[in-house]
């Protein structure tokens, strides 16, 4: 397949379960919420090594917010229920909490009950109010500047995790130039997530390695220092970066949405910006049960 | 199926006891289910019929009352569905251990409304009497869940003993409104007799203006911004439990916080001065 004479190879990506939630952060400003957002989706890549990923979904006007203030949508993914109660209990904690102003929302109804100011109560010492308004239950926690508004438990969502794609460019500036175009398209996609700095990936992985106890390794296969080296190579002659993005999402349905954004977007620019063609990552089927082929979704 | 119409036959006499007369009697046997069931008038027991006409009418499935001059206790009695309307007053006991469902009551309602109340919601369009939303007589627990929504004045003792649940008295509360309260809200839009929040644990009084001596339990917390309050305007509006007297934005309230006689933490949050 060929979009605006960028090859778009007949491949798939190869994708696996998540556990997921959306959590709604709110402050007195925008700057406030990102403030809080940053630091709650700081260091949360990778499950590789970070134990969640977790990306802002989009901002939030004071109109669609619980508390009529400026907020943020924001979705953490983990492998398992527990550790995904784990990595929000801590985030929310140490980094919403802490945040001036801030208040912290369920952004799912339906699912597994993950506890979120139920993990953070006893924080306030004997001292925190649990309220029930509406048929939800929130915890009232006194902190310096007032109280901290924390809604008691969140639920979790059967996600996807690890939908990708991969675009090989001439060069390091026109592979920024597409990644960055396809960033800007699948943020504006609902329920999808770029875990990733910026939303781009530039050590993308294969499994194992030659070190024992190597959980990953770089993905040699897509590394172009390395082309004329590595016999199994794909990358082609004329290609000198490689750059991928990595979806999360609360279905598979939000995750081909996604990359079909974002490989539009990269198509748009056309060989003419560099952009030689677009694949994406699988493991022969090794990694997890979904696969999005890429011609599919882009049909 | 239609609802059925209840018309009281005689109004002189003693109160009717109207526990058991549910919706949900009605849902499963129909208009001759509660055609047969019998009702204590003072001493004696009747059938309903002999006390009552009954006509179809109303909402599918509802029940509407017309009591006439006469007293109609315990309506809605442990009602766990369905809709009850009372064109008119209510003696004692109105929505007492309710479960689900709503009440409605066009007049004013007795004591003991709501008492031990678990779930579903009462709306009085009059006044309530004491004990609103408390234990019943020989009871340890007040309302423990539901909504209860007075749009005019309230008795004393209104939420005693209450552990969760919303109760929203538009006009003037007696005395000793919260006493005793274990959690819940309690909403109070025009003033509270003396003695407010005395013994209580947990829980909210909201009130439009400063009690007239602060109670010697409590402590007094200032000034601050209440966030949740702004959840639970849009959800009292929402239902028409939002007295009239309270500001419609804002999140700013003071905070009395008490009774530490007790050990307690409620507050009492005073809108009006924000």
């Amino acid at each position: 397949m060929r979009l605006n004479g960028v090859h778009i190879e007949d491949t798939f990506a190869e994708a696996f379960p998540m556990l997921g939630t959306r959590l709604v952060v709110t402050a007195d400003t925008p700057a406030w919420v990102q403030a809080a957002v940053v630091s709650m989706t700081g260091f949360a890549t990778s499950v590789i090594a970070c134990g969640c990923e977790a990306a802002m979904e989009r901002a939030l006007p004071p109109g669609e917010t619980p508390d009529a203030r400026p907020g943020a949508a924001v979705l953490l993914f983990a492998m398992s229920k527990a550790e995904l109660a784990k990595q929000v209990a801590r985030r929310v904690g140490q980094c919403v909490m802490t945040c001036p102003g801030t208040a912290c929302y369920a952004g799912l109804r339906d699912g597994p009950s993950i506890p979120l100011g139920n993990a953070l109560r006893y924080f306030g010492d004997g001292w925190q109010i649990a309220k029930r308004i509406g048929g939800r239950r929130y915890w009232r926690i006194p902190v310096m500047d007032g109280e901290f508004l924390c809604e008691a438990a969140t639920a979790a969502v059967e996600g996807v995790g690890g939908g990708n794609f991969i675009i090989l460019a001439a060069d390091r500036r026109a592979g920024l130039a597409a990644a960055q175009a396809a960033v800007l398209a699948i943020r504006a996609v609902p329920g999808a997530i770029l875990p990733f700095p910026g939303g781009v990936v530039r050590s993308g992985s294969k499994i194992g390695g030659k070190y024992k106890g190597m959980i990953a390794s770089t993905n040699t296969a897509f590394c172009p220092t390395l082309r004329t080296a590595v016999p199994a190579s794909l990358v082609p002659e004329g290609v000198e970066s490689i750059l991928e993005l990595v979806i999360d999402g609360v279905s598979e349905a939000a995750v081909a949405a996604a990359m079909r954004a974002g490989i539009a977007a990269v198509a748009d620019l056309g060989a003419a910006g560099g952009v030689v063609s677009v694949t994406a990552g699988n493991y022969g089927g090794k990694l997890g049960r979904h696969q999005f082929r890429l011609h599919e979704v882009m049909a | 199926m239609s609802g059925a119409v209840l018309t009281t036959r005689d109004s002189s006499g003693p109160p009717i006891d109207m526990t058991g007369v549910l919706p949900e009697r009605l849902a499963e046997g129909g208009r001759e289910a509660l055609a047969g069931l019998m009702l204590l008038r003072g001493r004696e027991r009747h059938r309903l019929d002999t006390l009552f006409t009954l006509e179809d009418g109303g909402p599918t499935g509802a029940l509407v009352l017309r009591p006439g001059g006469a007293v109609l206790d315990g309506v809605g009695t442990g009602m766990t569905a369905g809709d009850i309307r009372v064109e008119g007053d209510c003696g004692a006991c109105a929505g007492s251990g309710m479960r689900g469902g709503a009440l409605t009551v066009e007049g004013n309602c007795g004591a003991f409304a709501a008492a031990e109340m678990a779930g579903g919601s009462l709306r009085v369009a009059g006044d309530a009497g004491n004990f609103l939303g408390a234990p019943l007589a020989g009871g340890t627990r007040g309302m423990s869940g539901g909504s209860v929504v007075v749009a005019g004045d309230a008795g004393d003792r209104v939420g005693e003993r209450m552990r969760r649940g919303l109760i929203a008295v538009h006009g003037r509360v007696g005395s000793l409104c919260g006493a005793r309260m274990i959690a819940g809200t309690i909403v109070v839009g025009a003033g509270c007799g003396p003695d407010a929040g005395q013994a209580m644990r947990r829980g909210s009084i909201l009130l439009s203006r400063a009690p007239e001596a602060i109670p010697s339990g409590f402590s007094d917390g200032g000034m601050n911004d209440w966030l949740f309050l702004e959840l639970m305007r849009k959800e009292l509006i929402d239902g028409g439990a939002w007295p009239s007297g309270f500001p419609t934005a804002g999140t700013r309230a003071r905070r009395l916080i008490g009774d530490r006689s007790a050990g307690g933490i409620g507050e009492m949050l005073i809108l009006s001065e924000a």
